[in-house]
């Protein structure tokens, strides 16, 4: 007869599962690439660091002077830092820290409040966590060495802020768990995120304009902050130094209530989780609907010019691109980026150069931007192929054909952006001259085609899988970024010599000329490559199917 | 004399100093429902990785339907039809989009594969899930697919690395009735399981491989043959399988167990 096992200590399960957290994240780092990842972690905990240091002596310099120039309602502007650091950062590094599935540990034979208080710990044991509760330290250092009587009240409203916070950033966590569990959800999150972060660059030139407007709105704004736990954190410590009793109890238990609010929603939320909530996104089958008989219009090709393979292989990764929300949102990223540089650039805007930049020299520069950017992913244009990778080696098509409608897609995106990109720039700066013009066209041409060719050897050379929906670890192989940057500085700076001849030889003509025979060279190259490709592929059919198959 | 569909030479592959498969000398005639027997590790998924194109041999010849595949890879691949291990499936497709895909890469023209499709995801009974994307189907639902993605173009050889794991009793019946047909008509299978009873109730012919060996080969009568029969009942291909390749855990490894037993 099998014995069952005798029921764990809720201390034992804590360090259990801060071990598994521990572990793995070590065995993350096992693999060689994830210990390249290594050193990467280890730079950004130098400048974690150095960064909670900084702040750490901040809030003990701000704390002391709050204290000792008696203006101890700014301690809710301290509390109100910590509040949104605490619940935002978390938010932020979920994308890229290693991630523990929390809700797994419902296998084990654990009661609710033993999951509750695990997720308490769990909260607790985060980086944000870690970081705000010794800015908290910090403020309770300066305090004792500043007001010593307040000491206590600091750290009992200290000790409630923190359990507030730790039960908010996992109600948050457990929130979003639920909504980022179907992937499409997931993916318009990340999009958004990655806008949002676009969005940021346009900060400074909108402050710059309607800075002045935005204050007295903003200020109009600031009473009704009172309404946050952080005010309530602060206002307690006010009253405190001002004895005003009364007062702060009434903020201290407004503090509470916070507390034992959002812990109910916790409450209720593990409860769900605890009782099985199902966040599978399987969806329900839906109606068939019969597809329209077969026409004779279906019979004929659309392109005929194009072998079925490659149309084949084209249609799938037009249908990847729309349902790529991160790619297709990222096709608005140049236009937008387009107007940024035209506004902080060329002197249309008060906020801009004073002496603007000529279209001479904004067009040739922006198209040589759009380029950097939109070819980017074709060093790696497989990433996004999963195990259906194998289907390319098990069916009947050379793999010329497949990196050619690739290319095509590449060349289609390209092609409709510049065209897009070209008709801003001449609304916001205007057009170059016809010299300027043709040359950067036929460079274009030139740096695309060369680019592809090398793009395409990167691809089969250094593979890198890159999973939909998903930021952490999502990136091309170090080896085809080192090429990416190397191959543009290179098309960079021999364009930006081929260009400036024009001015130096007193021919205008020239870099037109010159740029139009690289244009052919690279042309007359491509083909050849792409059938040398179908060979190289094969050589380096292990190297793919073991990154993308895995 | 009957054609023959699979023909190795010496095939062999070596990863590092390890040989997974080695010296492999195997024959399948057309029409054949063939299974490939071994344990866990012992060379089976190199064996049909290198069948179907997606692993190269270190060394030996391989043919199939008698066309070289290391000389003429495309040729060979138009005959044959695969379901790999992991399924190879696009999963930001849906069904009909993946199929109409895979059967363009055939060379079919749109309206046959169109219609293939159809039909296909309605034996499947995949047909109420065409909008849905393929990473949103569970296990099952993706072997059927990649099973009708394996068939669309009507491929003379078959090769399916584990084609019922992961899917329900009634699917894969319509699915062993499916391949049953297909072997009538001539196509050859070539079948990969850990289950012996599915190769037993299925194949005409099984191969048993271990450590890279080919360790017995035949139909089920000659295998029966070659191993000492138990009195007073027929021999199953688990009894053959376990004679061959050996035991599993014996009795004094179960009695390390007992606090579990």
């Amino acid at each position: 007869m099998a014995d069952v096992s005798a029921r764990a200590g809720l201390v034992e399960q804590i360090r259990m599962v801060s071990w598994l957290r521990w572990r793995v994240l070590r065995n993350g780092f096992r693999n060689k690439s994830r210990r390249l990842d290594l050193i990467g972690l280890i730079f950004s905990g130098v400048f974690s660091a150095v960064f909670v240091v900084a702040v750490t002596i901040a809030f003990f310099a701000g704390t002391k002077y709050v204290l000792e120039q008696h203006v101890a309602q700014l301690f809710s502007l301290f509390f109100l830092a910590l509040l949104v650091w605490w619940q935002l950062f978390p938010i932020m590094l979920a994308g890229f820290a290693p991630q523990f599935p929390f809700r797994s540990l419902l296998r084990f034979p654990l009661d609710l409040s033993a999951f509750y208080l695990i997720g308490m710990a769990y909260g607790l044991a985060d980086a944000a966590a870690i970081a705000a509760l010794v800015w908290m330290l910090a403020m309770l250092a300066a305090t004792l060495i500043a007001e010593p009587a307040a000491a206590p009240i600091m750290l009992m409203v200290c000790v409630l802020f923190a359990l507030l916070n730790i039960t908010m950033e996992r109600l948050l966590g457990a929130w979003i768990e639920k909504l980022l569990a179907k992937r499409r959800a997931r993916e318009v999150f990340f999009s958004l995120f990655i806008l949002a972060m676009i969005s940021l660059q346009f900060i400074n030139p909108i402050a710059q304009k309607y800075g002045r407007a935005i204050v007295p709105a903003v200020r109009g704004w600031l009473p009704y902050l009172w309404i946050l736990p952080s005010s309530f954190a602060g206002d307690a410590l006010a009253r405190a130094i001002d004895k005003e009793w009364a007062s702060m109890a009434l903020k201290i238990a407004g503090l509470a209530f916070y507390l034992v609010l959002f812990s109910a929603f916790l409450w209720m939320r593990y409860a769900k989780l605890y009782s099985g909530e199902e966040l599978s996104e399987t969806a329900a089958p839906a109606r068939v609907e019969k597809r329209a008989a077969v026409t004779e219009a279906d019979r004929e090709e659309r392109m005929g010019f194009l072998p079925p393979q490659v149309m084949a292989v084209l249609q799938k990764e037009l249908l990847y691109l729309k349902r790529n929300t991160f790619l297709f949102f990222g096709l608005i990223f140049p236009p937008m980026m387009l107007l940024f540089f035209s506004v902080q650039l060329t002197g249309t805007h008060p906020g801009g150069l004073k002496r603007s930049i000529t279209p001479d020299l904004f067009f040739p520069g922006m198209m040589a931007y759009l380029v950097l950017i939109l070819i980017a992913p074709s060093y790696n244009s497989f990433s996004y192929e999963g195990r259906g990778m194998q289907s390319y080696f098990t069916s009947p098509v050379r793999f010329r054909d497949v990196l050619l409608a690739k290319n095509l897609l590449t060349v289609a995106i390209l092609f409709s952006e510049i065209a897009m990109c070209v008709v801003l720039v001449g609304w916001r700066v205007g057009f170059p001259t016809l010299p300027v013009l043709f040359a950067t066209l036929a460079a274009l041409v030139f740096s695309i085609v060369g680019q592809l060719t090398l793009a395409n050897w990167t691809s089969l050379s250094f593979p890198r899988k890159i999973e939909f929906g998903k930021m952490q670890g999502q990136r091309n192989s170090g080896m085809s970024v080192l090429v990416l940057f190397g191959v543009q500085i290179t098309f960079g700076a021999v364009s930006a010599l081929i260009l400036f001849s024009g001015r130096w030889s007193g021919n205008p003509w020239l870099p037109a000329e010159v740029f139009s025979v690289l244009a052919a060279v690279a042309l007359g190259g491509y083909f050849p490559a792409l059938d040398a490709f179908t060979d190289f592929a094969e050589k380096k059919k292990e190297t793919l199917l073991d990154a993308f198959c895995r | 004399m009957p054609e023959i569909a699979i023909a190795t030479e010496k095939l062999t592959r070596r990863f590092g100093a390890l040989t997974a498969v080695d010296s492999m000398d195997l024959q399948v005639e057309s029409g054949q429902f063939f299974g490939f027997l071994g344990p866990n590790g012992a060379g089976k998924s190199t064996t049909i990785k290198m069948l179907t194109g997606l692993l190269a041999p270190t060394s030996g010849r391989m043919s199939l339907l008698g066309i070289d595949f290391t000389r003429h890879p495309v040729e060979v691949k138009r005959q044959i039809g695969v379901v790999p291990e992991g399924m190879g499936l696009f999963e930001r497709l849906t069904a009909p989009e993946y199929l109409e895909f895979v059967g363009r890469m055939y060379g079919l023209d749109r309206a046959t594969t169109r219609k293939r499709s159809d039909e296909l995801l309605e034996f499947m009974q995949l047909a109420d899930r065409s909008k849905t994307l393929i990473a949103d189907y569970s296990h099952g639902m993706q072997k059927k697919l990649a099973l009708a993605a394996a068939v669309i173009h009507g491929p003379r050889i078959l090769f399916l690395d584990e084609p019922f794991e992961g899917v329900d009793a009634l699917a894969a019946g319509a699915l062993k009735e499916l391949l049953a047909r297909m072997t009538e008509r001539g196509v050859t299978i070539f079948l990969t399981s850990h289950v012996p009873e599915i190769v037993e109730r299925l194949c005409s012919h099984v191969a048993i491989i271990k450590r890279g060996q080919l360790v017995a080969q035949g139909s089920m009568e000659q295998l029966r043959a070659g191993v000492p029969s138990v009195e007073g009942r027929t021999l199953t291909l688990e009894d053959i399988f376990l004679s061959v390749v050996g035991q599993g855990a014996d009795r004094a490894q179960l009695e390390e167990l007992s606090w579990l037993t």
